[in-house]
């Protein structure tokens, strides 16, 4: 990751950018009181963040002139690529509500240069809108026999018509769409859908945004987060209530969070009584385990052959694998 | 709760059983004891044959498994020799591991009632003799040397008359006289952690008409107080336990000296037990002047209980917290009569701020900062619980919340932590979920507890949708944790398709996992009396030299068993004693 060519580190330089970003590697454990910034792709701590990187330098450590990159930070350089990559691929993918608009076929479309066969398939296609067409339901509909339409489908993919999309419902099957739609949500499973996959980076970013900001706040509503998450330099396009919604939830059932109503006292002061909020669970939760309880310290309480294991039996407490391997220091 | 007939003497039939005489239908004593786990019985059999030997162990096991007998039955099934058996029976009684009782049962179409003397281990009692470190903790905490000197005295021998216990000390440079000693019973007996013993024999007497109809009948109102039958064990106990007056009051006497030599030319309390039993007829009958004495278990499972919830406060919330909810648990211990409480009786912020002051800790905190406390830990989750401005521990909950962490810790470390998040989704919503398709799952975990779930719900979100793990991979983990037990399994079929619905049975689960606990503290033991043996071996060698470094490690491994096994036994009274 360190061997950049100077060009490319030109355009990291470019791309500089001071950004209210969480260092990655620490997200499992303590928090690293060091300013965090954002290069190109790259998210790194810095000491001073009142000085400019010098991007001249060949070494990467000098890049920021305070750049400490202490021991337990040199993993992030690397290990954080995926945050920018993340938020920038799942960015534009939230871009979507714009693209999802129709486009307007060009004047001089080559819908007006197609054979007989190609216009029945495209119409049958295009007739399906954002729910696209499994290519046997297609051969059935069009009447046409196989080898035509194997034939007009490709010709038509060439001139840009229609395109191949994957169903989250059945992967398996060849699905086809008119260029003009994008997949409904049945189709593409949704926002945290990727070409037929669920985007975890993408999830795994958010849920960490979300995860950080709640921390630091204590208590926030929903709708906290959600303005939070959007006032992000790197987020410039809105994420929705509920998207926020789902994400929290999955930081409940991590137990990194828990889903309270406000009694406005104390903490819950600036939120309305009886609002629900949610509130950072200090200890233990995301990235961290859960604290191992008394049997789940023990090879037994984890143990796959425990039903198996019999005083004097061949597995036995004596003769067990597990603790000899746990008992060995 | 059923009313207990209890005859002081058994030997007259009381009004109640003649008239059952003349009732149509012959009414049977449930014999419905508490159920104790494969390994429960195998772990307590374990704790008795390190004890007390093979022979005890077997009276003991079939006690377990067959629930209470009669002398001729134990004989019969354990084919050891009567007398034999008598002693083993008397051992587990001096060690009250055993209760005998009187059971009343109806004759049958005119006959007269029959009275059986059966005899009923108690499994409680066995676990606590794992626990004897602990209590003694608790006594050196709170206590001088010579109460736990004494407290030891008693654990070491079951039970003492007041002429026994002297005895013992008698010779001991710590005891600082008669009167020093009388004290400090005294002192431990209105702690409540030394009791008069139970009666030897309680009468069970048959359960009048009322209370044997069905508790539905009463009404919807009166149905919710009996839901819950008491079991036999409960019954026996409740019987056997002397009045509270009675039960924690010693009676200091200055010319204990001259008693004592009065008493060495009658038999002993023991002795006296032991013709009892002997005679076979009159065990119910205790000699009034021999009073015997022995660790009140109960005090200190409410002890270790506090000990526990306190932890529970301070990991999940912080020292202030525990400080002030320690407050609160001294200013209500005196009420506690039960082990399995509920909730603790309601207390004022001034009577909670009283006790806060009188700690080290709280002696720094204002009113005003004791009672934003209080709001802390009333809300999520909900420790205590407020009503009309009183405050009251919610023991319940703190339990529920500490089995909650037990269980999904082992999750997450046998099944990974997507597996955590599922079982977490499951356990939270509390019924069945289908693996990628429900119509409904919970929106909003509402209220200050987590515990009441509303279902304002999303449309067509499923488990794996709901914890963003692919389809695939979640049925896989959903059916890993169903064959190990965790979750529970529906199939649905509707046409061609079919569908897999997931729950988890959090009721049944605490029974499975108690059990893995029993298991697990078992082969904790067993590894313990394996690394002994070693240990053995290398000092019969002799510990020098290359031995030396063996022996050290042995030494260490020994030390992470026990601890290993003394957090465990926290954990099966969090799921069994609490």
């Amino acid at each position: 990751m360190f061997s950049q060519s100077p060009s490319c580190r030109y355009l990291l330089s470019s791309f500089y950018l001071r950004v209210p970003a969480f260092c990655t590697g620490c997200l499992s454990g303590e928090y690293c009181n060091y300013s965090f910034f954002l290069f190109g792709s790259y998210i790194w701590c810095v000491e001073d963040d009142t000085k400019e990187p010098d991007f001249n330098s060949t070494n990467p450590a000098s890049w920021s002139h305070g750049y400490v990159a202490p021991e337990a930070h040199q993993g992030i350089v690397s290990s954080s690529t995926y945050i920018f990559d993340v938020l920038s691929a799942g960015m534009s993918r939230l871009q979507g509500p714009s693209s999802l608009k129709r486009k307007r076929p060009e004047l001089n479309s080559p819908v007006q240069s197609l054979t007989e066969h190609e216009r029945i398939l495209y119409d049958v296609i295009r007739s399906k809108q954002d729910i696209g067409i499994w290519t046997r339901d297609m051969k059935k509909e069009a009447k046409l026999p196989d080898n035509v339409v194997n034939k007009s489908l490709k010709a038509l993919q060439v001139k840009n018509l229609i395109k191949e999309v994957v169903n989250i419902q059945n992967k398996g099957r060849k699905h086809f769409m008119a260029t003009e739609f994008e997949p409904s949500k049945e189709i593409s499973g949704g926002a945290w859908y990727l070409e037929g996959s669920l985007d975890t980076e993408f999830i795994e970013s958010l849920r960490q945004l979300c995860k950080r900001q709640i921390e630091k706040k204590g208590v926030a509503t929903l709708e906290e987060v959600t303005d939070l998450i959007n006032s992000y330099p790197a987020f410039n396009v809105d994420v929705t209530k509920q998207q926020i919604e789902e994400i929290l939830r999955t930081l409940i059932w991590d137990n990194a969070i828990m889903e309270v109503k406000s009694n406005g006292m104390g903490e819950f002061a600036s939120i309305p009584f009886g609002k629900v909020c949610y509130r950072y669970v200090s200890k233990g939760g995301l990235g961290g385990e859960p604290r191992a309880g008394a049997l789940a310290s023990i090879p037994c309480g984890v143990c796959p052959r425990i039903s198996r294991c019999t005083p004097d039996g061949v597995i036995s407490p004596k003769t067990c694998v597990y603790y000899q391997k746990w008992l060995d220091f | 709760m059923a009313q207990l007939h209890v005859r002081k003497n058994p030997t007259q039939p009381s009004s109640s059983v003649s008239h059952s005489l003349h009732s149509q239908k012959p009414k049977k004593q449930a014999l419905t004891t508490a159920m104790v786990s494969q390994y429960g019985i195998k772990y307590a059999v374990h704790i008795i044959t390190n004890h007390f030997g093979p022979l005890v162990a077997k009276v003991c096991d079939c006690l377990l498994k067959k629930g209470p007998l009669p002398l001729r039955e134990i004989v019969r099934y354990t084919e050891l020799s009567e007398t034999l058996v008598r002693n083993c029976l008397l051992v587990l009684i001096q060690h009250n591991c055993l209760q005998p009782f009187l059971l009343e049962e109806e004759g049958g179409f005119g006959e007269v009632n029959k009275v059986s003397s059966l005899y009923m281990v108690l499994f409680d009692n066995v676990l606590h003799r794992v626990r004897f470190s602990k209590f003694m903790a608790i006594v050196s905490q709170e206590f001088n040397k010579l109460c736990v000197d004494l407290i030891e005295t008693l654990l070491q021998h079951g039970r003492l008359s007041s002429e026994q216990i002297f005895d013992g000390f008698r010779d001991s440079s710590s005891s600082g006289g008669m009167e020093a000693l009388q004290e400090n019973i005294h002192k431990l007996v209105m702690a409540r952690y030394v009791e008069r013993c139970p009666i030897s024999e309680p009468f069970l007497a048959l359960p009048s008409e009322e209370e044997a109809a069905p508790a539905r009948r009463r009404g919807a109102k009166s149905a919710k107080v009996f839901l819950e039958p008491e079991t036999l064990e409960q019954r026996v106990l409740a019987a056997a336990v002397p009045p509270e007056g009675m039960r924690f009051s010693f009676e200091l006497n200055p010319e204990i000296g001259a008693d004592r030599e009065k008493a060495e030319n009658s038999s002993t309390g023991d002795k006296r037990k032991r013709d009892a039993l002997e005679s076979g007829t009159d065990g119910g009958f205790v000699d009034k002047q021999v009073v015997l004495w022995r660790v009140n278990c109960e005090e200190f499972t409410r002890r270790l209980r506090h000990k526990i919830c306190i932890e529970i406060v301070r990991t999940r919330l912080d020292d202030e917290a525990a400080t002030v909810f320690t407050a609160m648990l001294n200013a209500s211990r005196s009420e506690e009569k039960k082990i399995k409480t509920a909730s603790s009786v309601p207390l004022s912020e001034n009577s909670i701020y009283a006790e806060v002051i009188k700690s080290e800790k709280g002696r720094n905190m204002t009113l005003d900062y004791v009672i934003s406390v209080l709001v802390g830990l009333s809300s999520s989750p909900p420790f205590v619980r407020v009503v009309d401005n009183s405050y009251s521990i919610d023991y319940k909950h703190i339990i529920e919340v500490a089995q909650t962490d037990e269980v999904e810790s082992i999750v997450y470390k046998k099944y990974g932590k997507d597996a955590y998040r599922m079982f977490r989704l499951l356990s939270k919503t509390g019924r069945f979920l289908e693996t990628d398709k429900v119509s409904v799952t919970p929106h909003t975990l509402v209220g200050v507890g987590l515990d009441s779930l509303s279902t304002v719900g999303l449309a067509n979100i499923g488990i794996s949708d709901s914890i963003f793990v692919e389809k695939k991979e979640t049925a896989n983990i959903l059916s890993k944790m169903w064959q190990g037990d965790y979750l529970q399994m529906e199939k649905l079929v509707a046409g061609p398709t079919q569908f897999l619905l997931w729950k988890v049975n959090m009721i049944n689960l605490r029974e499975r996992v108690l059990d893995d606990m029993f298991h697990a503290s078992l082969n904790l033991s067993l590894r313990v009396a394996y690394e002994l043996e070693q240990q053995k071996e290398i000092l019969h060698l002799g510990v020098d030299g290359p031995m030396k470094e063996k022996y050290e490690k042995l030494k260490k491994v020994r030390f992470l068993l026990e601890s290993s096994r003394m957090k465990l036994d926290d954990a099966i009274m969090i799921f069994h004693d609490f």
